[in-house]
């Protein structure tokens, strides 16, 4: 491996700005760390230079732990977005730079700089002050310079953001044909996924410092794992969907699903359709088995090959299983059609289509959406505009559902909706709040999140179960909160078990206590005697409490 | 229309009438006057006035001390710039203020405080006195209070150059082998010279022209620490309106050349550095 990171963390004010990122990357590999700004791939990549240190993890180039290396003796090549030339030297002198620092003899000194300019196509430039040459020249020749000293790795920080279109192709042909002639491990920083695209061999998707998923482009367009990736990864529709028996049902639809169904338990599922596996045609007819739903043709966009629509859904009993960021809009569809497709069916805004799907692929998240849950309804909406619940369901893309339960909590009743309870269900932190999510948890709820008033966004993250079995679906939901959340996960420490010692709860709520803003991920296998046993965590707590459960098999 | 406006200010006719007005009225004017003055006088009296024993040690005194001064702010001025504009602490506002402070505060006022400060008897003078360290009275004192006049000079100039100067350039000077101290001298200091020279220059020129602080602290001994701006005003005290205007015209000449030659350096490393730096 020429690149090895292994849980790398950096924190700029006790905030990870990096959050425990590991990562492989292998020789002569082009590797592109792909994020929005602020993401932390730039703070990643300075750390890989060593021109950041890391508060947590190591680095290590070709075997060499290099975590506390200085930067210059790390062997690393660097290019800047805005070039970082240095304005006073040559072209010429630009590119020796480095090979002056180890005291290169003249002679080879000039055979080495003919020979970049050479790879980067700049011959006969070397005389040339960088103000006198083009933005593009001038990338060329930062990167002619980062190569100078034969680095090991070549490290570029968004190269082509100061460029306009023309000279970024151009120069992207070039860095790619340069890294493919020298086989140097290269590592691109960008925010652009056109670009990722057209240059990676791998991807690494960033975000809130943590990278979230790693592979080859069309894996990670086809198969994206978190709803970040599938939405950040060109356009996506995502649909709250029912994992059934038959496969997965959409609207009206029932579409084979891509895995086989884990469980024989119907749940619901985050399924990405992208816009061009969107069919689009003027009757349910016209799509056979694959309709899911009606809606009106509300925006068209041309965009060269393709054609962009919006489709506001009208079908009112398909809609609710179609989630959109706000559950309150109007459900929208994108899709996109080719000319070909254009051609069959002529559109005009305003006109009445059925949507179908042609291909689904469902999220391995363990989290779909929230659904609030309080014994009437003025409290169940309260609790839905709780400003933590708002804010990660924002951030998760999903929707929050209001569920009215007058018996809610009362032992001997059961739920007055017959429905099951579908994603986390939320209750509020009051007096009896154990009783209540031992009663959820009865009813069949996996995941039950107790939630103070005005909890704050957490910091730290501690991550518990008490039973083994549960613990790979504890560490599955805390992984897909903590994606949404720029926090630490603490994983806490092996916990007695089991009723006999069944004082679990006095010790977490002291462990929340030791520092402000934190959240408990808690899985239970055995709920006996559950609210008894967590009344002294949850009732009237001040903390989030995320309760995972799994009946034993 | 041939008559378009290249920019919101009046035409080259106008402003170059306004330049030459402002300059010959304020810059010219007083100084061919002293130099007429200068003039009536005869040949052997001007030497005799500027070439006396006590005229020569205050050239050397005044023109020597301002430069050790200058150089002083050149070398602290680059490092409180570096610190001001370079890192982020409590306090780095109020420090920037008082940066400015000896440009506003009249310049007796500077030299009352140094002297008490450093007299035998002041706060630091008293603890200097048995390590045998005399600072006022002495040419060390006029040093001092040059410096501190002279420093706003400095900082003002390199502070701009070098928020100019970007991080990315020492970061990429590190990874391609360079230590700090490689990249300060042949990334960094390149890049600041013009400034640091101007810096050097117009705190020379401030300190060659001082006359308030000074005069406090330097106890004005003839030959030792008497400088050239003292040594006129006391010609004019003693009516000798004429003496003051030959040592007048000497400091001007020399002032001048000083000046002169650091353009001409200047001028001279911008075209080496335009050229290629070796």
């Amino acid at each position: 491996m020429s690149i090895t990171l292994d849980q790398v963390t950096k924190l700029y004010g006790g905030v990870p700005v990096v959050n425990d990122v590991s990562l492989d990357i292998g020789d002569g590999e082009l590797f592109v760390l792909l994020g929005p700004s602020g993401s932390g791939k730039s703070t990643l990549l300075r750390a890989v230079a060593g021109l950041t240190g890391v508060d947590h993890g190591s680095i290590a180039l070709h075997g060499r732990d290099v975590t506390r290396v200085a930067a210059r003796k790390r062997g690393v090549g660097l290019v800047f977005q805005n070039y970082a030339l240095f304005r006073h030297m040559t072209v010429a002198d630009n590119i020796e730079f480095a090979l002056r620092v180890r005291h290169m003899r003249a002679r080879a000194r000039r055979a080495r700089r003919q020979e970049l300019l050479r790879l980067v196509s700049l011959e006969g430039m070397d005389e040339r002050l960088p103000a006198q040459l083009s933005g593009g020249q001038q990338q060329r020749v930062a990167v002619a310079r980062a190569l100078a000293h034969k680095p090991e790795v070549l490290l570029l920080d968004e190269p082509f953001g100061a460029l306009d279109a023309k000279i970024r192709e151009e120069l992207r042909r070039t860095i790619r044909a340069v890294q493919r002639e020298l086989g140097i491990t290269t590592v691109l920083v960008t925010h652009d996924q056109e670009e990722a695209f057209t240059m990676a061999d791998r991807i690494g998707i960033m975000n809130l410092g943590r990278l979230l998923e790693v592979g080859a482009p069309h894996e990670l367009y086809s198969r994206p794992a978190t709803r970040f990736v599938a939405t950040f990864l060109g356009a996506a529709n995502l649909f709250l969907a029912r994992r059934t028996a038959d496969g997965i049902r959409m609207g009206a639809a029932t579409v084979a699903g891509g895995e086989p169904p884990g469980s024989a338990r119907e749940h619901e599922v985050v399924a990405v359709v992208r816009p061009e596996e969107v069919a689009v045609a003027a009757s349910a007819t016209g799509l056979g088995e694959r309709f899911i739903a009606c809606g009106v043709v509300d925006e068209m966009v041309f965009s060269g090959a393709l054609e962009r629509l919006r489709v506001r859904l009208t079908d009112g009993a398909a809609a609710p299983l179609l989630a959109t960021m706000d559950a309150a809009a109007t459900p929208y569809v994108e899709a996109t059609r080719t000319q070909h497709e254009q051609r069959a069916f002529e559109l005009h805004r305003g006109q009445e289509v059925a949507l179908g799907v042609r291909r689904v692929h469902v999220l391995p998240t363990p989290l779909s959406s929230f659904t609030v849950c309080a014994a009437s309804a003025p409290a169940a909406e309260a609790l839905a505009r709780e400003p933590l619940l708002a804010a990660l369901a924002a951030r998760m893309k999903t929707r929050i559902a209001i569920r009215t339960e007058p018996q809610l909590g009362a032992a001997q009743a059961a739920p007055a909706d017959p429905a099951p309870f579908v994603g986390a269900t939320v209750v509020s932190c009051e007096p009896h709040a154990a009783q209540r999510a031992e009663w959820l948890l009865r009813h069949g709820a996996g995941e039950v999140l107790v939630l103070p008033a005005n909890a704050a966004v957490p910091q730290r993250v501690l991550i518990q179960w008490l039973d083994p079995a549960v613990r790979e679906a504890t560490l599955a939901v805390s992984a897909s909160v903590l994606r949404h959340l720029p926090a630490e996960a603490v994983q806490g420490a092996e916990m007695p078990t089991g009723p006999p010692s069944g004082e679990v709860a006095p010790e977490l709520a002291r462990r929340l206590a030791e520092a402000q803003a934190q959240m408990l991920m808690v899985g239970v296998g055995d709920i006996r005697r559950f609210a008894e046993r967590f009344a002294p965590l949850l009732d009237g707590g001040r903390w989030p409490v995320l309760i995972v459960h799994r009946a034993a098999p | 229309m041939s008559f378009r406006q290249p920019s919101v200010l009046p035409g080259f006719g106008l402003t170059f009438g306004f330049t030459s007005f402002f300059l010959g009225a304020m810059v010219l004017l007083p100084l061919a006057a002293l130099v007429l003055a200068a003039g009536s006088m005869h040949w052997s009296e001007f030497l005799a006035v500027v070439l006396s024993r006590r005229a020569l040690g205050s050239y050397q005194l005044s023109f020597g001390a301002s430069a050790l001064a200058a150089a002083i702010n050149a070398l602290f001025g680059f490092m409180l710039a570096w610190t001001l504009t370079r890192y982020e602490f409590p306090g780095r506002k109020l420090i920037d203020a008082l940066v400015d402070l000896p440009f506003a505060l009249p310049t007796a006022v500077s030299g009352i405080a140094l002297a008490t400060v450093f007299a035998r008897h002041g706060w630091i003078g008293r603890y200097l006195e048995p390590l045998g360290i005399k600072v006022a009275y002495t040419s060390l004192g006029v040093t001092l209070a040059l410096t501190l006049i002279s420093m706003p000079f400095a900082v003002r100039t390199l502070q701009p150059a070098l928020l100019e100067v970007q991080r990315d350039l020492e970061d990429a000077a590190e990874t391609l082998g360079a230590n700090r101290f490689y990249a300060f001298r042949r990334i960094i200091l390149p890049t600041v010279l013009p400034a640091l020279l101007t810096g050097f220059t117009l705190a020379f020129a401030r300190a060659v022209g001082e006359y308030g602080s000074v005069i406090f602290i330097a106890g004005n001994l003839p030959m030792q620490t008497e400088i050239t701006p003292l040594l006129i005003v006391i010609h004019l005290e003693q009516f000798d309106y004429r003496g003051a205007a030959a040592l007048g015209v000497v400091m001007l000449l020399m002032s001048f050349a000083v000046l002169l030659t650091i353009n001409l350096l200047q001028a001279w490393s911008r075209r080496r550095q335009l050229r290629a730096a070796r």
